[in-house]
């Protein structure tokens, strides 16, 4: 039988924040949508896709700092601004996509976009599980008498690097690819009909 | 990434880049076409150029600017056109997808009906009797053209009249039209349609004040505020009274 407080502190600690994030996306995307609607600003959410996709775009500066191609920027900074970055792109992505339906290849990016979206949330999950689970190596550290920026940069790599961490980054990264892959698709088609120039 | 997930991907992907290059109209479209134009559908370049857009010159290849309203693109005699009079030939420049989507995505960002009216030349602006019928209310009745010195080109409603200018309409005032002006006729006004202001009411403070003609209010007051009143000319009653005491002066 489970441990009615390990029942409670997953409900607590994951699944509700999990559960309360993404439903304040829906929740962020259909009051937008109405109140865009109501004010007459139907067009202001035709460029939102702009800002939204720049703002993915921008946070993806942590995974080049993840994989070493850039050096500079705390990484523990820049993944939350990459959580921040992606929820608030992804927002604006919806709110330019409405809930009107014209063709297939937007609607297949949204779709990828979406379940990027709960992907990189089950890893945020993941990744607090791992935090917690290397907590106990940060005492070693100290022990080993690193200084205290030192420390907390080696316990978020170690987190970072959980092979559930690993495990999940397998599936992370192509959904990532087919939503980026299809984003770029619908994008060239804009470029290529809109009166651009 | 294994291989076998890259080559899997990879293979989707292509398979959707083919479908856009064979189905553009189901994959990219955004929106099905007006019904007039559907046979282009799945031709996308019969309108578009490459990063330019929908270009009026290919519009303008089949809709000859001269016989829209007139003509069909087929050359028969349009029997029920859309506007009264035909206003394609009197626009100061050609520029179709101003006021013109074909694609129902596209659409739905326009306002149905909605006309730039700065697209037409000067002149023709001036004439909107040509396409609009004056209201039939004995205000309108009475106004021939010369629309503009109470409404604006973007919007009819609300009038650009400046009411403030003759009677400040506010919170004490903030009545329907018809209150003030009996049966919509805007030449004339009454300020005892309300329960608040009665002939005999106002005869008897004008008359302990030593007002006689007390007929046209709007005359002596221009707001709700009792403090504020002008003279026949405008002026407010502070300058008057310092003429009238200057007066006095003189005369001693």
């Amino acid at each position: 039988m489970a441990n009615p407080s390990t029942t409670t502190s997953l409900w607590r600690e994951h699944v509700l924040p999990f559960t309360l994030l993404l439903g304040l996306l829906a929740a962020a995307t259909l009051a937008g949508d109405y109140l865009l609607h109501r004010l007459d600003l139907v067009w202001v959410g035709r460029y939102l896709g702009i800002p939204g996709t720049l703002l993915i775009i921008g946070s993806l500066v942590y995974s080049l700092r993840k994989r070493k191609i850039i050096t500079a920027g705390n990484p523990k900074n820049l993944l939350t601004l990459h959580e921040i970055g992606t929820w608030l792109g992804s927002l604006m992505v919806l709110l330019h996509a409405g809930i009107h339906f014209n063709a297939i290849l937007p609607w297949l990016a949204t779709v990828a976009m979406g379940v990027n979206v709960i992907s990189g949330m089950v890893g945020k999950l993941l990744l607090d599980r791992s935090r917690r689970h290397v907590q106990g190596q940060r005492e070693h550290y100290q022990l080993r008498g690193l200084a205290k920026p030192e420390v907390e940069r080696a316990v978020f790599w170690d987190a970072v690097t959980l092979d559930a961490m690993n495990q999940w980054r397998k599936v992370h990264i192509p959904i990532f690819i087919v939503f980026a892959v299809l984003s770029i698709g619908h994008i060239v088609s804009v470029f290529l009909f809109w009166g651009w120039l | 990434m294994k291989l076998v997930v890259k080559l899997v991907l990879a293979a989707n992907l292509i398979v959707l880049a083919v479908l856009a290059f064979i189905y553009p109209h189901l994959m990219v479209s955004p929106g099905k076409l007006i019904p007039g134009h559907r046979e282009l559908e799945a031709d996308c370049f019969a309108c578009h150029a490459p990063f330019t857009g929908a270009a009026a010159e290919r519009c303008i290849a089949c809709h000859k600017p001269a016989e829209i309203g007139r003509l069909t693109t087929t050359g028969q005699v349009v029997t029920q056109p859309l506007s009264v009079t035909p206003f394609h030939q009197k626009l100061s420049s050609q520029d179709c997808v101003a006021c013109h989507s074909d694609h129902a995505g596209v659409k739905r960002f326009r306002q149905a009906g909605r006309f730039n009216h700065a697209l037409l030349q000067r002149e023709t602006r001036e004439l909107c009797q040509d396409c609009h019928k004056s209201p039939n209310d004995s205000l309108h009745q009475q106004i021939t053209g010369n629309c503009s010195q109470c409404h604006s080109l973007g919007k009819w409603t609300p009038a650009t009249f400046d009411h403030n200018k003759y009677f400040v309409l506010d919170r004490d005032h903030n009545a329907r039209c018809v209150t003030c002006h009996v049966r919509n006729d805007y030449s004339r006004y009454t300020c005892y349609g309300c329960h608040e202001h009665t002939l005999a009411g106002i005869r008897r403070e004008h008359i302990e004040e030593g007002i006689r003609d007390f007929d046209n209010c709007v005359e002596c007051h221009r707001s709700a505020d009792e403090h504020d009143i002008k003279g026949r000319n405008g002026e407010s009653r502070d300058k008057r009274e310092g003429k009238r005491d200057r007066k006095k002066h003189d005369d001693d």
